[in-house]
């Protein structure tokens, strides 16, 4: 398993109801409050700050890959360095569905998950035994044969140019119609509305037995298993999970796009989740949420202001990993709870 | 354990506060107040990093120059005009389309142009169509952005790749034989390339001795050069592009292949042939527009007014397509004095460039049906160098009209549909 900096007083203070403090589980219902509120509200403050409202849709997209990722990562502590595999296989299936099979989102969207849950219970028994730098590095070799599968099958991929000619269909309900093609606001909240489902879900998961387990099992493994956890299973079922919701945000993304882009599948985008994660700090919940709006908005900032930008993103990563190696959100919940 | 105390502010509070003001300061520029309304919005979304960085640069500088002029000309419909430029990386299309989001609905643009890559211009095309703007693609060749994936509003100023290879597969044939050896990147540039020789070869009974698909970025050709020479074929086609050109070309000369059989191929660009070492300049090649044009008006002045911008280097076919992608831009709204994208798109049916923006013989036009450009392409040899300037690598031998290079309207795949 990797461990990276983990004392044992720290992840107790991440913990919420581990935590003596008086009042903490108040401040921590207010910080959620106040992200949901600013979340909600994204689309108006945005704009007038001087972003727009698909920079929100992508930050909500991208910050939900990053917690999918991060439920592996920080709760589980298994690093995978093959996510995209999974975001854009969901991509790519909701892009294949509308264009080639049914023109329904939510049908493609639901091709784009069932694909990529196919894909990850396999690949996932297969690796699941393996820990550390080797479970990592066999998530890679996995994630890009996906990447080579979509990059070299021009016909039905439509190779290194992507998969185009479709776009997102308006979401028929019913009783009303979703106009998520031409309305903006409209999928911005039809994104958000499938994060916070996620993401709610995610968070149950963490507050149950099996997310209880899944903690134990980061914490010491060789105690879990001594206490008769069965630790493979466990991390399979923790890994499906993680690749569940990441394949979902790739069918957002896909969607945000109108196009399936084989670099979606490339080690170089897991690696981007990686450092989302990273950047806000693993071991917290938002933590992901924070680092990809850190990536992202910085990302589209300086990139229209200089060519180097890349270096400034690379940079700012290498200071934050040096000086706040829990992330941003680390260190804001240390000096809150000290 | 003590009782936390209610907000005292002390010394490091206070130093907080000044840091995150003066933070503020920096960030400052983020908030937009004010913008100039009266401006007309060109929004270009092109590689500045990454492996087509220079390319993207160059067509930088030819819209630079064309706005420069357009504004001196008073603008379009006497409004000033403003280049916006956002850089789309080489390889992340997801960064593209979100630039283009934030040009269209941010900095709410009247034109899009972009990209040099086939994926991005693809996936351009689709937002600008969703936006309803007209958009130009400089240098995405792929055959479906005027094909299966053409929009009403995305005219395009380089050529297909199918165009490429029609131009220049009569001039092999006769120049060398029918039989050819293909060495082919792996990717849909380099197979739709293939497929357009595969197609002349097929017309003209010749043959096919062979192909190697070479992975992008390859550095050592010597297996695919050594089975191109065991098959022998009467030419060798190169199809890649790039650093993989130089390399590639390099390789076939040190193996003193040249010498055997004829070495050639499809698109070449005169950025890859700067960089080939003066022995590998060789091959007979289609470049898309050159700058030693001593017959056709307009194209000194141009080579001049780049070579000032350029750090004294002339224009290749990359600072063209920025500089008439972007007069297309005013040429049609000042011509219709409206900046209505229908209107526009409608008025650039069958328009041809007036020759202080076509630089070429044969007035190109855009083509209705397909929206594309139906320029001159340039079929020559390249040399090792110019006998009065070191950039003159390239010696045009045939000037090929383009609506003769291209397929019909009918075979393209392109089906417009035109908003009611």
């Amino acid at each position: 398993m990797v461990r990276l900096d983990k004392p044992a007083e720290e992840s107790a203070q991440s913990e919420a109801p581990a935590l003596p403090v008086p009042g903490f589980r108040i401040d921590k219902r207010a910080a959620d409050a106040i992200v949901w509120l600013l979340l909600l509200t994204m689309p108006f403050w945005l704009n007038w700050i001087g972003g727009y409202t698909q920079l929100g849709t992508r930050v909500v997209i991208l910050a939900l890959a990053a917690m999918s990722l991060n439920f592996l990562l920080g709760y589980t502590g298994v690093l995978s360095f093959g996510h995209a595999a999974y975001f854009g296989l969901g991509g790519y299936g909701v892009g294949l569905t509308l264009k080639y099979l049914v023109p329904n989102t939510l049908v493609g969207m639901g091709v784009g998950i069932v694909a990529a849950i196919v894909a990850a219970a396999i690949i996932g028994a297969l690796i699941v035994r393996l820990r550390g730098i080797y479970f990592a590095m066999v998530t890679i070799a996995f994630g890009q044969v996906f990447y080579f599968i979509a990059y070299r099958w021009n016909n039905v991929t439509g190779g290194d140019d992507g998969l185009s000619g479709w776009h997102r269909l308006p979401i028929n309900l019913g009783f009303t119609q979703i106009d998520i093609l031409h309305n903006k606001l409209a999928f911005y909240y039809v994104v958000l509305f499938c994060f916070a489902v996620s993401v709610g879900i995610m968070a149950l998961l963490l507050r149950s037995p099996f997310g209880r387990t899944l903690l134990a099992i980061r914490e010491n493994e060789r105690r879990a298993r001594f206490l008769g956890i069965p630790v493979d299973r466990h991390i399979w079922l923790s890994w499906l999970i993680s690749c569940t919701f990441c394949s979902l945000a790739g069918t957002l993304y896909a969607l945000l796009n109108n196009f399936s882009d084989p670099h979606d599948l490339h080690w170089e985008q897991s690696g981007n989740f990686v450092i989302m994660a990273v950047l806000g700090g693993m071991r917290s919940f938002w933590g992901p949420l924070i680092g990809a709006g850190i990536f992202i908005v910085l990302e589209d900032y300086i990139s229209s202001r200089t060519e180097n930008w890349e270096s400034f993103i690379g940079l700012f990563f290498v200071l934050v990993v040096l000086f706040f190696p829990r992330g941003v959100l680390g260190v804001i919940r240390r000096r809150t709870t000290q | 354990m003590t009782q936390p105390k209610s907000f005292p502010i002390g010394r490091r509070t206070v130093l907080k506060a000044a840091a995150a003001a003066g933070v503020a300061q920096v960030a400052a520029p983020f908030v937009i107040s004010a913008r100039a309304a009266e401006t007309v919005k060109i929004g270009l979304n092109d590689p500045l990093t990454g492996t087509y960085a220079l390319l993207g640069k160059n067509e930088q500088i030819g819209c630079q120059l064309a706005v420069e002029q357009i504004n001196k000309k008073g603008g379009i419909l006497g409004r000033k005009v403003e280049l916006l430029v956002e850089d789309s990386t080489s390889a992340d299309t997801g960064i593209a389309v979100q630039k283009a989001h934030k040009l269209i609905d941010r900095d709410k643009v009247n034109f899009l142009l972009g990209n040099v890559n086939s994926a991005m211009a693809i996936a351009l095309g689709e937002v600008s169509n969703q936006a309803g703007i007209l958009h130009i693609v400089t240098g995405g060749h792929t055959d479906s952005v005027t094909g299966t994936d053409c929009h009403w509003n995305v005219f395009r100023v380089c050529n297909t790749t199918r165009m490429e290879t029609n131009s220049v597969s009569s001039t092999l044939f006769k120049k060398y034989g029918k039989k050819f050896y293909f060495i082919t990147p792996d990717y849909a540039f380099g197979h739709t390339l293939q497929q357009g020789f595969e197609a002349a070869l097929k017309a003209n009974n010749g043959t096919e001795t062979g192909a190697s698909l070479t992975p992008l970025g390859s550095t050592d050709f010597s297996s695919y050069l050594i089975k191109a020479e065991a098959s022998k074929p009467d030419v060798i086609i190169f199809l890649t592009a790039g650093q993989d050109s130089v390399n590639a070309l390099k390789q076939a000369v040190q193996f003193g292949l040249n010498k055997k059989f004829g070495i050639a191929g499809a698109q070449q660009e005169l950025e890859v042939l700067e960089g080939l070492p003066p022995e590998a300049r060789i091959g007979t090649w289609v470049f898309e527009w050159y700058w030693r044009q001593p017959n056709v008006p307009h194209v000194k002045e141009f080579v001049a007014e780049i070579r000032k911008v350029n750090g004294g280097k002339v224009p290749t076919a990359r600072h063209w397509f920025g500089y008439a992608s972007t007069w297309t831009c005013a040429l049609a709204a000042n011509h219709t004095k409206s900046l209505n994208a229908l209107k526009m798109a409608k008025f650039l049916q069958n328009f041809k460039l007036p020759p202080e923006v076509a630089l070429m013989p044969n007035n190109p036009f855009y083509r209705e049906g397909d929206n594309q450009l139906m320029p001159t392409l340039y079929v020559g040899h390249a040399q090792e160098k110019g006998k009065d300037d070191p950039e003159d690598l390239f010696v045009v031998d045939k000037e090929v009209k383009g609506v003769d290079a291209a397929l019909p309207v009918a075979e393209t795949g392109c089906k417009m549909k035109w908003p009611a």
